[in-house]
């Protein structure tokens, strides 16, 4: 019964997050040209019906999962699509970048339903764990192969297979979140005892250490040879706070901690990127027009959106650069204002609470630190972007999930999704929740 | 593991709740910082596609007005200046690349209507988007405005008008002037072109020479000094009496000589009626002293900042003496580094006109709605109290006396109350040239004064104490007559 209100709530609030996102499509256009743009009844009948064919995915695969995820997706990604085809449109070389996003969600969501009914279990994904390393490895590496790999803005992070190009890094955090889940799971207790050093054991023996070192190695690589500091914070991030809650030791977050700073001081030091980054946080005036402009000009959107924003379609966003991609956030503030930054601060924070709630009622370990991962991804990615955005942290790119425009992301994010939502409605069969004829 | 992520949880919590404040700070708290920010031109571009009040004069001429762009322009809005240079200084410019000046530049929020009580005059505006751009009228009058300017006619100078009684400034003529609208070309070739071009002429014509320029106040300065004197109790209409002599003589400098080598001295109302130049020195650096000059002159407004609502007023200069006597004495007949600007002088004359008190000086009326409704107007307020009622008395008696029978008679009224002070500020002897000065109160007899004009002729060929009363007082009295017949007319 509880996986039927689930359900049911999860159906209405896809409703609800479609007749907003409608709404604010019809606001923007408004906004730009004074007109309700004539295809709004087509429109909200396809973001309703992409979402509803989620949902009724979600109720044939799995009827026990957490009602809140789907919704919460929906109006990011909804709210994301508004602004990318509001950005697009205004620019001075529209690249129709609404419809190619337009045709990610729908791929996204595809992968979503293509995700509860391939894996049935989550379990089942433990056993091919070394596979999903190599895979990991493999697609972390892509960009740096000659041929394959290609330098854009900056960042050598795009692989381009014949007519396909992807963020390959995207695609290894879901796998990568499933090896160390299952790695983890494996390890827990060996890295959880603590041998060394023999006067006042605090650390495992330092050959299982081999792990922690070899993911900074990697997130080193990341950041210098393609140049994405924000995913190699990311990894990082996941590695370390999935290891602290595997091994329930806290000393691994201290040791994990020394060698992030002091890999970010070498970085500082040793990589004129870096050091620029840094530089622009805590001075983007020096260089006004030069490498700060992002940032003071994200600034500058925010503070004349204001408390009540300027309103859909009535700012000047695309004054900020990258505004449909890392610096959506930006322009979400400038026209939707505190109250609009405030509401995705909150969707976000939303979906940590949902994935960590999940993590919570998980008893298997593998779930349990699946769930972990997966939470960990979707709550640092978001944050270490608005936090860039807004100048809290120094800027380092990375998409907002759901919102910002971009294949690779769409899709990635949307696996990880349909993921917690298998591991929920593991634990709800588990607990008795679901009616298993319901699912025959 | 839950307490790893309970502690995970609360960690992400800190996080977000850091990113909420960053961006409640952003958005809300350093917001108007970053509004104001010169790099950022989103307040222009807004206020350059939309609408913009009108600048209207005191009798109803539109001075500023916007009228839709030509086709193909890149913003919606031009902006026009009917009257051309008759009021450029005043109302200012409104360019994209070089920002406002003028009234354009102080009610640049009025006009663009984005203050407060314009944006959100009752709940409903918080959600329903209305015209706010506000009309602001000035207190000055085309009538006058253009009066000043014929009276002036095509020479360097400056004409300043304004009712000593609230401070509002009726008049303001500086010539030579400039064209606005030649710098609110959205074609920003031609607007830099006409810029490069008004600031390559020597005689500054975008400079409001009237308020944003200093100089040598000459002899009109002895009215603050004769001020000064009376305030502090050393000096009386009788006392002290003056000896008669061709200069002053300082015991540690050159002799400070009057005009012409003439001989003079006597009582205050004798000495400022022929404007001594010895006497005025000799009581600046004997009787008053530099200490009690200096918080003197800062009682009239010199060494501080003009609080009139137009950009880059000129701060009015009282020189620090260094306890010479010759550079005191200078000083206190309006030379050595004394200057000031004509507004501050026609301030002086308010001083004396208003019994003691200096109305803050504005242009400003008021700022309507665009259904006419008053969404705020200037409130007269007292900027500076320069002396008691009593002193201004005495000084108002000695100076009625300049215009009844001293070097002021060219101003002279019948039936009308007048009094004044002429001032020639010589500047270099090949060839010799001076500054005219006249400043002047008038009013109906028995009834406060309710004018007051200052005049400024640049560059007057010759050096005589009288070029001031020749040259600025039939200007000053043309000005008075006008106003007084506007006044009485009830305008």
């Amino acid at each position: 019964m509880i996986s039927i209100l689930r359900r049911r709530t999860e159906l209405g609030l896809i409703v609800l997050g479609s007749v907003i996102v409608a709404g604010a499509y019809t606001l923007a256009s408004l906004g730009r040209t004074s007109s309700i743009p004539a295809n709004i009844g087509p429109f909200l009948g396809i973001v309703l019906a992409l979402f509803v064919a989620a949902h009724i995915a979600t109720r044939r695969y799995a009827p026990g999962a957490d009602g809140l995820l789907l919704p919460i997706a929906a109006l990011l990604n909804g709210i994301g699509y508004v602004f990318i085809a509001r950005l697009d449109e205004t620019s001075s070389h529209p690249q129709g970048l609404a419809a190619a996003q337009a045709g990610w969600t729908v791929i996204g969501i595809g992968a979503f339903v293509l995700t509860l009914l391939f894996v049935r279990r989550v379990r089942d994904l433990q056993r091919y764990r070394y596979t999903f390393l190599l895979i990991g490895l493999a697609l972390l590496m892509a960009p740096l192969l000659p041929g394959v790999g290609r330098e854009i803005n900056g960042a050598r992070i795009w692989a381009y297979v014949g007519p396909i190009s992807f963020q390959p890094g995207e695609f290894a955090k879901v796998v990568l979140a499933i090896f160390f889940a299952s790695y983890l799971v494996e390890k827990r207790e060996l890295l959880g005892m603590a041998t060394f050093p023999r006067f006042r054991p605090l650390l495992p023996d330092l050959k299982h250490l081999g792990p922690v070192l070899l993911a900074w190695g990697f997130s080193i690589v990341i950041m210098t040879a393609e140049k994405d500091l924000g995913s190699s914070l990311l990894f990082f991030a996941l590695f370390m706070l999935m290891v602290w809650v595997a091994t329930e030791r806290t000393a691994y977050v201290g040791v994990g901690g020394v060698l992030f700073a002091g890999g970010s001081v070498l970085a500082y030091k040793g990589f004129k990127h870096v050091h620029d980054r840094v530089q622009d946080w805590l001075d983007p005036w020096q260089h006004a027009s030069g490498s700060g402009f992002q940032v003071i000009q994200s600034w500058f959107a925010m503070a004349w959106g204001g408390v009540a924003g300027t309103g859909l379609g009535l700012g000047n966003p695309d004054r900020i650069p990258v505004a449909s991609t890392d610096f959506i956030f930006a322009a979400i503030a400038e026209e939707l204002g505190l109250l609009g930054s405030a509401a995705v601060i909150f969707c976000y924070l939303l979906l940590v609470g949902c994935g960590l709630r999940i993590a919570v009622r998980a008893e298997p370990p593998f779930e349990k630190l699946l769930a972990t991962g997966i939470t960990i991804l979707f709550g640092v990615q978001s944050f270490i972007i608005m936090a860039g955005v807004t100048r809290l942290l120094p800027l380092t790119g990375v998409t907002l999930p759901f919102v910002s425009y971009g294949g690779s992301s769409l899709v990635a994010n949307y696996v990880l999704l349909a993921l917690l939502a298998r591991i929920s409605d593991d634990t709800a069969r588990r607990a008795g929740e679901v009616l298993e004829k319901a699912h025959a | 593991m839950n307490k790893q992520l309970r502690r995970l949880g609360a960690g992400l919590v800190a996080c977000y709740l850091a990113l909420f404040m960053m961006v409640n700070w952003v958005q809300v708290f350093h917001a108007e910082a970053l509004n104001d920010n010169p790099i950022n031109t989103r307040k222009i571009v807004r206020d350059f596609n939309q609408p913009r009040g009108k600048i209207i004069a005191a009798d109803g001429a539109v001075l500023a007005t916007t009228v839709p762009s030509a086709p193909g322009d890149q913003f919606t809005f031009q902006r026009t200046y009917p009257e051309g240079d008759l009021f450029g200084h005043i109302t200012g410019t409104f360019n994209f690349n070089f920002g406002a000046t003028g009234v354009e530049q102080t009610y640049n929020d009025e006009l663009a209507g984005v203050t407060v009580s314009q944006e959100y005059q009752t709940l409903r505006d918080l959600f329903v988007d209305h015209q706010t751009t506000g009309d602001v009228t000035l207190t000055l009058r085309k009538d006058v405005q253009q009066l000043a300017r014929d009276a002036l006619g095509e020479k360097k100078g400056s004409v300043v008008v304004m009712d000593p009684r609230d401070g509002s400034i009726l008049g303001m003529w500086s010539f030579p002037s400039y064209d606005p609208n030649l710098l609110a070309s959205h074609n920003s070739k031609d607007a830099q072109a006409a810029k490069v071009f008004l600031e390559g002429n020597a005689d500054q014509p975008l400079r409001g020479r009237a308020w944003q320029e200093r100089f040598f106040p000459g002899s009109t300065f002895k009215v603050v000094t004769g001020s000064i004197g009376v305030e502090a109790g050393i000096v009386t209409p009788d006392n002290p009496v003056f000896p008669t002599e061709t200069a002053y003589k300082p015991p540690d400098g050159q002799p400070i000589q009057n005009f012409g080598g003439e001989s003079c001295g006597g009582a205050l109302f004798d000495i400022l009626r022929v404007s001594c130049n010895s006497a005025f020195a000799r009581m600046g650096a004997e009787d008053i002293g530099q200490a009690t000059m200096e918080a003197g002159v800062q009682r009239f407004g010199f060494n501080t900042k003009n609080p009139i609502d137009l950009p880059n007023a000129a701060v009015s200069n009282f020189p620090d003496t260094k306890n010479s006597k010759a550079f005191l004495g200078q000083a206190s007949i309006g030379q050595f580094d004394t200057a000031a600007s004509p507004l501050e002088m026609a301030l002086v004359a308010s001083a004396v006109a208003n019994n003691g008190v200096i109305m803050t000086p504005h242009v400003m009326k008021d700022v309507k709605d665009d259904n006419g409704k008053v969404l705020k107007s200037f409130d007269p307020k007292v900027w500076l109290n320069a002396m008691t009622p009593q002193t201004a008395a005495v000084m108002r008696q000695a100076m009625v006396g300049v215009v009844q029978s001293g070097t002021g008679t060219a101003a002279r009224i019948d039936g009308v109350d007048v009094g004044g002070k002429t001032g020639t500020a010589q500047l270099g002897t090949t060839p010799a040239t001076s500054e005219a000065w006249f400043i002047c109160f008038a009013g109906e007899p028995g009834k406060p004064s309710s004018v007051v004009v200052a005049v400024l002729v640049e560059g007057e060929p010759g050096a005589s104490e009288g070029t001031g009363g020749r040259i600025a007082a039939p200007i000053a009295k043309e000005l008075v007559q006008k106003v007084l017949e506007i006044q009485q007319a009830g305008g």
